[in-house]
């Protein structure tokens, strides 16, 4: 079996699971967000459900709406704290207490190798990273709240086999831009990644968790309904420190079953932008260098973990934001913003000029904070660059990774990061 | 158990490949204004190809789409559709618009390869959802296709994922303890 097919048959009470079949997997935990809490709570309410399968398996996350923006969002944030304590909520993660539900769970150890959990939200893909199996069910987290499952197709798997290394300037998400390019319809790995487990093997060892985590959210754009990789010993280490039940890690068997196997050589790739339109329109950053910047973000699930914002902090030190350039830095999770006080990153981004925006999705979430004027131009973090994300339709949104949109924002315009880097 | 027809005897609206869910299927408006009520979606299936298209559609017609079709997991128009009472058959689309079709009880059917290319707009077709039989009357042509998965079709019968939760509840999910 596959990683995923061994998750899914352990969750489902099976001895095997086959790509193809219908089973009914039972979450470890259900995850819901705060922009979806109300349309779930009243259609239950109206079926007269009153309770969830059980309140300590349901994580309430809130990091959509952080800082709420408009009157419909505060009232939607006093509807989740209602719904919360009506439903008894263990794991009610309300704003200022988690940050972003697909980054904090890993850190505090309720997602760890092995974990298989149902989501509303696809961007759950992320438990990939650490050897988890998380599946976005949209609406149908309503049926998952009250009874832990829902009908699930056994995904495909693609193997992903990694050769080489990254040169030093280039990252996770430089590789992940250049992983939707191929994966694409029409893309040159000449695969099918459309509800496909992406299964990442061959020199893994040079990808941290942040680095893996990084490498979920372009092939999510992309329609894989989730990533994998076999989890390292430093990962399981990580887990075992954190982890909120006994764990057990999985791996692929030998002869396992996959769709197709593909394999990338990464060791000639330069640092990379996506151009505006989305995540897969790869470029090498050279094309667009000089390109004049307004605008600049990091954070998102796609650039969230703690060391995401050790690397732009290592670039932002004793240096400043061009002027005329807003940076706006949105940390995954409240441990990692604490985390950044403590080890004096937080003063390095504001000397730099940058300013902190409380943990969660930030500018990312769709046009609710940070926006961007008509004609403006950003570079960011963020998992999607499609017209409009961050506010104005004729804006142009390019995405790079942490160190190139930290080296641009210095610069004020897109620029190399390996400037900076000795 | 009550009766549900999973065979419907209807027109045949035929669309390309690559309809997009958001303007194709219905304006993105509607989508991002998060409009779920049939009687909001209905006036405006197929609106800005077709104008009017709810005033001639009848219960029973079968939409007959390409490759990759409703791209984007929305529900908004399946909605619509099956209000409608009408079907889908379809050469192929992204999982995540094939369970938003079903999470709202639309019978459909993808995976027919070919497909449009054995009807046109108008032709009468017969198609059983639950056995894959694909029967094109006007043209006497006659395909097995992938039938709707046993494993669906409570929910679908149901009326979609609200409907399958309140028989849940009013079968053993009440009683059951948490």
């Amino acid at each position: 079996m596959t990683a995923a097919e061994k998750i899914i048959a352990r969750a489902s009470g099976v001895p095997a699971a086959r790509a193809g079949e219908i089973l009914y997997p039972m979450a470890d935990f259900a995850m819901i967000h705060d922009g979806v809490v109300m349309g779930a709570k009243q259609e239950l309410d109206a079926l007269g459900i009153d309770r969830v399968f059980d309140p300590e398996r349901v994580v309430m996350v809130t990091d959509h709406d952080v800082v709420y923006l408009n009157e419909r969002a505060v009232a939607r944030g006093a509807f989740n704290r209602k719904a919360a304590k009506a439903w008894g909520i263990k794991h009610f993660y309300d704003a200022g207490y988690g940050g972003h539900g697909h980054i904090f769970p890993m850190e505090r150890g309720l997602v760890t190798p092995g974990t298989f959990y149902l989501d509303n939200d696809r961007h759950c893909t992320n438990a990939g990273g650490i050897g988890a199996l998380a599946i976005r069910v949209g609406s149908e987290i309503s049926r998952v709240l009250a009874t832990g499952t829902t009908w699930t197709l056994v995904p495909k798997t693609v193997q992903l086999k990694i050769k080489g290394r990254l040169k030093p300037g280039v990252y996770a998400r430089d590789l992940g831009f250049q992983l939707g390019k191929r994966l694409r319809p029409g893309g040159e790995f000449g695969v099918d990644i459309d509800y496909r487990i992406l299964e990442f093997a061959g020199e893994l060892d040079q990808f941290s968790l942040a680095a893996r985590v990084s490498l979920c959210s372009t092939p999510t754009e992309m329609r894989a309904i989730g990533v994998f990789f076999p989890p390292s010993s430093e990962i399981i280490a990580f887990s075992k420190e954190r982890a909120k039940r006994p764990f057990e890690p999985v791996y692929p068997d030998a002869d396992a079953a996959y769709e197709a196997k593909i394999e990338m050589d990464v060791g000639s790739l330069e640092p990379q932008v996506a151009l505006p339109g989305g995540p897969h329109k790869a470029a090498n950053l050279s094309e667009v260098a000089g390109t004049r910047v307004d605008h600049a973000f990091i954070g998102s699930c796609g650039s969230g973990m703690y060391e995401d914002f050790q690397i732009a902090a290592g670039i932002l030190k004793g240096r400043h934001v061009a002027p005329g350039v807003r940076l706006l830095v949105t940390p995954g999770s409240e441990d990692s913003t604490h985390r950044l006080r403590r080890e004096g990153l937080l003063e390095i981004f504001q000397e730099a000029g940058a300013f902190v925006l409380p943990a969660g999705c930030g500018p990312c979430a769709s046009g609710r904070m940070g926006l961007i004027h008509s004609g403006e131009i950003s570079i960011s973090t963020a998992v999607a660059n499609g017209t409009g994300r961050m506010g104005a339709k004729d804006a142009d949104l390019y995405l790079g990774s942490p160190a190139t949109v930290a080296t641009s924002a210095i610069e004020g315009k897109i620029t190399d990061p390996r400037k900076y880097l000795n | 158990m009550s009766y549900f027809q999973w065979r419907l005897k209807g027109r045949c609206y035929k669309l390309g490949h690559d309809v997009p869910h958001a303007g194709g299927v219905i304006p993105n408006s509607f989508i991002t204004g998060r409009f779920f009520d049939p009687k909001d979606l209905v006036p405006h299936l197929f609106e800005e190809s077709d104008p009017g298209f709810h005033t001639r559609a009848k219960p029973g017609d079968i939409i007959v789409a390409g490759r990759n079709f409703g791209m984007g997991p929305k529900m908004n128009g399946y909605i619509a559709m099956q209000a409608l009472g009408l079907g889908l058959v379809c050469e192929s689309m992204p999982f995540l618009a094939y369970r938003a079709g079903i999470g709202v009880g639309l019978r459909v059917m993808t995976d027919c390869p070919s497909v449009t290319d054995i009807c046109e707009t108008g032709d009468e077709l017969d198609v059983d959802f639950s056995t894959g039989l694909f029967v094109n009357r006007t043209r006497g042509i006659t395909r097995e296709f992938p039938p709707l998965p046993d494993a669906l079709r409570d929910m679908v019968r149901l009326g979609g994922n609200s409907g399958w939760l309140k028989d849940w509840w009013k079968g053993q999910g009440k009683t059951k303890t948490a």
